[in-house]
């Protein structure tokens, strides 16, 4: 009863602007009902520099009923179980409308990364350290990241020794790929802007 | 299948130190399908002394409201209370006119108002992709009730397709889009009434509280859906408020388009009584209800 025809236009759709949003949808299955989704955390958050895959289910009755989604990367925040990785998201609940998309839906999770609502947590003991004291909740919250969040080490010195035959100093490649969670072309981006 | 999810999400839930979206999930369509039983999205025509039977032993000023009601109108069809019955209500009222008057002109006005309100949508940055399927169906439902084509249904093909989740849903989420649409394209028009109800924005609203299947309907959607579709609508009122002078009367709206085309209304000059709707919904708080003039 899922309407195929649409989550195919959805994921045509997505990809067209993955340049811009940054936000990538693939399907696991064949038959799309399970999918995975991809957000890069926002620039000046603990999240930045990581990349947050997430878990798609589409229920029988998409789009009239939400997406299931939750983290499969394990991270810190007042809204995501760090256990489960399950979302508290109104649109993912009662808020949700066929007007939405997953990929709007996934844009929504990106902003809650920007903007945690503690007082409305989905992880008691986050939310409490985010109240009481924020700023080891941001070193937490960064740590994860760095640690879940993170492309693996592999390849890492390949790609460093590309960028310094280009004419980067080394130290400064090494630098900038690990802010950039070793994406090769993000790092480039951000030498030639520096 | 239903105990089958309802085991995996038990499990699931034993894994998880919180509640997790699907037992909510789960919850909810409970909730739908206990509902479900009671009355169908849209009920059989009754006689009015039907509505009078439920309150029998109730307020004696609704009874008194009931019998005058009995005085103008001769029916009632019930909508299912699911937080859509001002959507669908609308759609059974409106389909089974057009297949009883077969007023093609009618539906040639209201496809060129389906047109605008297409573009509206694109206009405010919707994705085709989001709207076209419940626009598709909708118009479908239009061509369907005149009756001359081979695809041509009946009065009780038009009952049965109205109880069918998958017309009935589709077409209360076109009625959605227009209306979020109407909203959105003329939200400094819109703002205040919405104020008055929220102190949401004009684009939070939409997306809270028009966008989302199951939301009730207020003044605010269906001055909207009236306009944006050119179609006047009468809502009476069925509450216990009682007038100063003692005796009980009965309230009525009417909904006029703010645009000049209005349907079955050649001479527009004098406004107000010139129109007479042809969609009259009974309104009691919290619910809508078809209701058939005499």
């Amino acid at each position: 009863m899922i309407d195929f025809g649409r989550v195919q236009k959805e994921l045509q759709e997505c990809s067209k602007d993955i340049e811009a949003s940054g936000i990538k949808i693939n399907p696991v299955s064949d038959n799309l009902v399970h999918l995975t989704g991809t957000i890069p955390g926002p620039i000046g958050t603990p999240y930045e520099g990581g990349t947050f895959h997430i878990d798609i289910t589409l229920p029988d009755g998409y789009p009239f009923e939400p997406p299931k989604m939750h983290f499969v990367t394990k991270v810190w925040h007042p809204n995501i179980s760090s256990q489960s990785g399950a979302i508290c998201l109104d649109i993912l609940k009662d808020q949700w409308s066929p007007a939405l998309t997953l990929k709007t839906a996934l844009l929504s999770v990106q902003a809650l990364l920007s903007a945690p609502e503690p007082d409305d947590p989905q992880d008691a003991v986050v939310a409490q350290q985010y109240l009481r004291d924020y700023q080891t909740f941001v070193g937490t919250a960064r740590y994860w990241t760095e640690t879940f969040a993170k492309a693996s080490s592999l390849g890492v010195e390949e790609k460093v020794q590309k960028l310094v035959e280009m004419g980067f100093p080394d130290s400064l490649v090494k630098s900038t790929l690990e802010a950039v969670g070793g994406d090769e072309n993000m790092a480039l981006e951000k030498l030639l802007s520096s | 299948m239903q105990n089958k999810e309802e085991s995996g999400a038990s499990s699931e839930f034993d894994d998880w130190a919180n509640f997790g979206d699907d037992d909510i999930m789960q919850q909810q369509s409970d909730i739908r399908a206990e509902e479900a039983h009671k009355v169908p999205f849209v009920a059989d025509k009754e006689p009015l002394s039907a509505l009078a039977s439920e309150y029998q032993s109730g307020s004696p000023i609704l009874l008194e409201k009931i019998k005058i009601l009995g005085e103008q109108y001769a029916a009632i069809r019930r909508t299912r209370g699911d937080g859509n019955c001002f959507f669908r209500s609308f759609m059974f009222s409106y389909l089974e006119h057009i297949l009883e008057s077969q007023d093609k002109a009618e539906v040639d006005r209201i496809k060129a108002k389906v047109e605008e309100c297409r573009k509206t949508l694109q206009s405010l940055g919707y994705a085709d992709f989001t709207f076209e399927d419940f626009f598709a169906l909708f118009l479908e439902q239009l061509e369907s009730v005149l009756q001359e084509h081979e695809s041509s249904i009946s009065h009780d093909e038009l009952i049965i397709r109205s109880r069918d989740q998958s017309v009935s849903d589709y077409v209360v989420m076109f009625f959605r889009f227009v209306t979020s649409g109407e909203i959105r394209k003329r939200s400094e028009f819109f703002e205040p009434f919405i104020l008055g109800l929220t102190n949401a924005t004009v684009e939070q609203f939409c997306k809270s509280s028009v966008e989302p299947m199951g939301e009730e309907s207020d003044h605010v959607h269906i001055t909207a859906l009236s306009d944006a579709l050119g179609v006047p609508i009468r809502v009476v009122y069925l509450d216990r408020s009682s007038c100063d002078s003692g005796g009980a009367s009965i309230n009525h709206h009417d909904f006029i388009p703010a645009s000049g085309d209005v349907p079955n209304a050649t001479s527009v000059s004098t406004e107000t009584e010139t129109i007479s709707p042809f969609i009259t919904l009974l309104y009691r708080p919290g619910h809508y209800d078809i209701l058939y003039p005499k």
